[in-house]
């Protein structure tokens, strides 16, 4: 009994200590060891691929003699506070995933992440990244982080369903129309939605397959969601709806089965959904296929396809900067993204490294030629509270689809506050 | 009313009370790659050992296994014993501003636990404590103490007060009334304290999630839940295995103490 | 009797220190740090800007935050009049009764489940076309409502899988009221030839107070505190729809990192919570003992 207590004394002591510690200073952090081999502590929000990071130690272990520790977070929300808190103290990561865009600018601006110019310029000048990637990686003319996944927002289709249907792959906004009215009238639901987080992939095709500046405009500020193109766009939306078009809101059938058992026929998702699909027991090309959905409107020059990147960064004050920097060059390099492909089975942001699925080989090297034009998807283009807002709103539009108004100045408003805070 | 009368109305709600079981029963044990949502009620297939070693192989719940059966036994115990001295310090030795004393310690329990996690883990790593075994059972302990301290001081007000002035009479000292008497004529609400709580910690999610990463101090159900995730990741058959397999353990401890609850212990024999 | 309890203040003092001090150091050291946040500006990086009762103010205007603060009064409702009511049923229906002990175990098990498969199941049975649409349809029955979209239904159909989950603990905790109660009052009553109603209006209710306090005071602090079971099956949609004021406050810190406005509604939460658990508690225990 003594014992405990003299233990919970010391522990209150230390928590109270600590507790004053933390009103009084911020920013701890260690000194960077300056190890480059060994094995680095990982945090990544998609705990879900912990077995393929495992997977991939094999082949850094032989190149770099690195191997990743890896823990992995379910909730994403509470990963980035968590990660946030960790600059806060001597925990601050070696190596952990995170988002791009306004998430990515924040904890730049603050100093916390170790910068990888040098890493970009080498893989820019090897040919292992584009240069339009390296963009989504900039802030301030500088890069942080290295690319840990790349995915396109394409649409998926059960294939049975369209050959049963007789209808051909669209290559033309009307061609898609056409197929969704031939599938509705055959009494099957063309496409798949859900009133919860993913709201927002079909007002971003939409809108960005209408008039992607007026796409950028939203995410800058310069365009209001009340804005009369937006609202016809929304109302084309509504017509859709009215035409039932879209399955039912009330559904939480996991989308990979809901394709697989015919619920509908086509889902709007990224390209990182093969892997759902397998799982769920269809084969990649045979019960499944995708295609870039085409422009909205037929004047564009090039089809606009949206384009989602996770990052991998190195903390500024980590104890394993040096490690995680060296385990970032390797990451960019032919070899870690063949073998990456391999146990993921992803599309591959390095184009000389080997893709496994020749479905998503091929849509990469198709989203690259002169055609397409990638923008940010809309969940990283859009600042966070007005995204919290719109994905809100999104799902209430299609919980009960009507005038799009009201749904609209909601976001406005939340936007108006965003933009004046700015200032 | 009757018995049978009784005993028909609970068989009856009872089985209804199961269905949701048995749905996740059935549909853990569908293969996911003949898995449909349209049969909800059938069973197809009995796959459901290949998708517990699928979720063990996925999660790596097998490290987890041991520390969190550690957290689930020793911080309920614990939290049991320093609540039933709280209600006994209260109730018993009529401790001055008890119930102001009362109310400090349920308070801990009146605020949503989302709102300690970022403190708490902030308060963790500096004073080592984070991604430790001793950090998880110190938090578990507190987290249970409130519920702990809520029942047995409300279990000892049932105590005629002359039980305690006859034990002073006869010369026993506080500790041993405690120990020897007020603590064994509360076993049923001590097991059943202990019971609840130890469910509570090893169901728990948040808490582990915050403040542990290591596979060897994280508690099972966060393992568990990374399974979960938009990005690729587990069937839902393979993640309803995986619920039925970490609940196993609960199931089971129910089962086995229903004895503890059937002994009428009467207050009044004292 | 007054000057005899005070001889052993010093001795109460030593068995209530191990709870007050380890509530204090890991559950109110945090809240401090917490309530401080609410009176400031914060992203979580840097250092917070205090901004005073900025983030109560811009918590009131918000009309979302209102339908928050109504639903979350829905649970405490539906949580008093489902799990506790069914729960003391279930008590009284297995008191005294051969097998009583097995009979309870089916409303236990749920218990038992992980709040994960939990979560699971139930969105799996109330999903448009889920088993439960299939059930009904196979009684005819194919006009369902959209039972997770539509309010205020879907608070009524969480609050009803809530209380599938925690019926049996309150069983239990009644169950435990019931077999305290001395068994010389009861033989008295039913010798007199109470039997059924005024058995347990005369008896078995007045002598189950403590333990209903416990049930009741416990359910309330719960309901208040409602996060898991919508985070899982709704998110609190369509459009915040469904929210409690525990998802807001969630929602403002983890989702939005708007610390200071998540810490002020936590705050809210907890007064809240606290006045109801006091005024409660007062009015329930000071009958029964002197403090």
């Amino acid at each position: 009994m003594n014992s405990r207590r003299t233990k919970i004394g010391a522990a209150v002591a230390a928590l109270a200590a600590s507790a004053m510690l933390l009103a009084a200073c911020s920013g701890g952090g260690a000194a960077d060891s300056g190890e480059t081999t060994g094995t680095l502590d990982f945090y990544t929000n998609k705990a879900a691929w912990e077995p393929d990071f495992d997977e991939l130690n094999g082949a850094s272990e032989t190149s770099v003699d690195i191997s990743l520790n890896t823990t992995g977070y379910s909730d994403a929300d509470q990963y980035d506070a968590f990660i946030k808190q960790s600059f806060r103290t001597s925990k601050s990561p070696g190596l952990f995933t995170w988002q791009t865009g306004s998430s990515l600018t924040e904890l730049v601006d603050e100093g916390l992440i170790a910068e990888t110019t040098d890493i970009w310029s080498n893989a820019v000048d090897e040919g292992w990244v584009t240069e339009d990637l390296r963009e989504t990686y900039t802030v301030d003319g500088k890069q942080y982080c290295v690319p840990m996944n790349i995915a396109y927002w394409v649409m998926y289709y059960n294939t049975k369903i369209f050959e049963e249907q007789g209808i051909e792959v669209p290559t033309t906004w009307e061609e898609l129309d056409a197929a969704a009215e031939t599938l509705k009238s055959a009494g099957i639901t063309p496409y798949y939605q859900t009133s919860t987080l993913f709201t927002f992939q079909w007002f971003q095709q939409m809108v960005a397959g209408t008039d992607p500046e007026l796409y950028e405009g939203l995410s800058t500020g310069e365009v209001e969601y009340t804005d009369p193109e937006i609202v016809d766009i929304m109302n084309m939306w509504l017509d859709q709806h009215e035409a039932g078009w879209f399955s039912d809101a009330g559904s939480t059938v996991d989308p990979a089965v809901g394709l697989k058992q015919g619920d509908y026929a086509m889902i709007n998702f990224g390209s990182f959904f093969n892997g759902s699909l397998d799982g769920a027991g269809m084969v990649s090309g045979e019960d499944y296929d995708m295609f870039v959905i085409p422009k909205t409107n037929p004047d564009l020059e090039r089809t606009p396809v949206a384009v989602e990147s996770g990052p991998l960064c190195v903390a500024e004050n980590a104890a394993q900067k040096a490690l995680g920097l060296a385990y970032s060059e390797w990451w960019m390099s032919p070899e870690a993204q063949t073998a990456w492909s391999e146990a993921r089975g992803d599309v591959a942001f390095n184009p000389k490294a080997t893709v496994s699925d020749p479905m998503l080989d091929e849509l990469g090297t198709t989203v690259a030629s002169d055609d397409y034009l990638v923008y940010d998807r809309y969940y990283e283009a859009t600042p966070t509270p007005i995204l919290t807002v719109a994905l809100e709103q999104f799902g209430a539009f299609i919980a009960n689809p009507g005038d799009p108004l009201p749904f609209l100045e909601i976001i406005q408003a939340e936007a108006d506050k965003y933009w004046a805070d700015q200032e | 009313m009757s018995r049978i009368l009784r005993t028909s109305v609970l068989v009856v709600f009872g089985v209804i009370w199961l269905l949701p079981v048995y749905l996740l029963i059935v549909n853990a044990a569908k293969s996911p790659l003949t898995f449909t949502s349209t049969e909800s009620w059938v069973p197809t297939d009995f796959s459901l050992l290949g998708n517990i070693a699928e979720a063990l192989q996925l999660s790596g719940l097998g490290d987890s296994v041991l520390s969190t059966l550690i957290y689930a036994l020793v911080s309920p115990a614990v939290a049991v014993l320093v609540g039933a001295a709280a209600g006994f310090a209260i109730v018993a030795l009529r401790l001055k501003h008890g119930f102001a004393w009362f109310v400090v310690i349920f308070g801990g329990t009146v605020f949503p636990l989302q709102m300690v996690l970022l403190p708490l883990f902030d308060g963790y790593s500096r004073v080592g404590l984070f991604d430790t075994q001793l950090g998880m059972i110190l938090v578990y302990t507190a987290i249970s103490i409130p519920f702990s301290a809520f029942v047995m001081r409300n279990f000892f007000t049932g105590v005629a007060h002359n039980v305690f002035e006859a034990a002073v009479l006869d010369g026993a000292t506080t500790w041993r009334i405690f120990a020897r008497l007020y603590l064994p004529m509360a076993s049923s609400a001590l097991v059943a304290i202990f019971i609840l709580q130890a469910t509570f910690v090893w169901n728990d999610l948040l808490l582990g999630l915050t403040l542990s990463q290591s596979d060897n101090v994280r508690p099972i159900v966060t393992t568990l839940a990374g399974m979960q995730s938009t990005y690729g990741g587990a069937q839902l058959s393979t993640v309803l295995a995986a619920g039925v397999l970490v609940s196993l353990p609960t199931v089971v401890l129910f089962l086995l103490t229903q004895k503890f609850f059937a002994r009428g212990l009467a207050l009044g024999q004292y | 009797m007054a000057s005899r309890g005070s001889q052993y203040q010093w001795s109460a003092r030593g068995f209530i220190a191990p709870g007050v001090i380890l509530v204090a150091v890991l559950l109110y050291l945090p809240l401090l740090w917490t309530t401080f946040l609410s009176f400031t500006e914060y992203n979580g990086l840097g250092d917070p800007d205090w901004i005073g009762f900025g983030n109560f103010a811009e918590m009131f205007e918000d009309p979302g935050f209102i339908v928050s603060l109504l639903n979350t009064l829905l649970w405490v409702v539906g949580t008093l009049l489902i799990p506790v009511g069914i729960g003391l049923a279930l008590a009284l229906l297995t008191w005294n009764l051969p097998g009583g002990v097995w009979l309870r175990v089916p409303f236990l098990i749920p218990y038992a489940l992980s709040g994960i498969g939990v979560g699971l199941i139930w969105s799996f049975i109330l999903s448009s076309n889920g088993a439960l649409d299939q059930a009904l349809g196979a009684f005819g029955i194919a006009d369902t409502p959209r039972w997770l979209v539509d309010a205020p239904l879907n608070t009524v159909v969480m609050i009803i899988a809530a209380a599938w989950q925690g019926v049996g603990v309150n069983a239990l905790l009644f169950t435990i009221g019931l077999n305290s109660i001395p068994k010389e009052p009861l033989e008295a009553a039913r010798v007199d030839g109470a039997t059924g109603g005024r058995l347990f209006t005369s008896i078995l209710w007045p002598m189950l107070r403590p333990l209903t306090a416990v049930v009741v005071g416990l359910s309330i602090v719960a309901s208040l505190k409602t996060f898991d079971i919508v985070l899982g099956m709704t998110k609190g949609g369509p459009g915040g729809a469904s929210e409690t004021l525990a998802l807001t406050m969630y929602k403002e810190t983890f989702v939005n990192s708007d610390y200071g406005l998540g810490s002020a509604i936590a705050v809210f939460l907890t007064i809240v919570t606290m006045i109801a658990a006091v005024l409660y508690l007062r009015q329930q225990l000071s009958k029964k003992h002197e403090f």
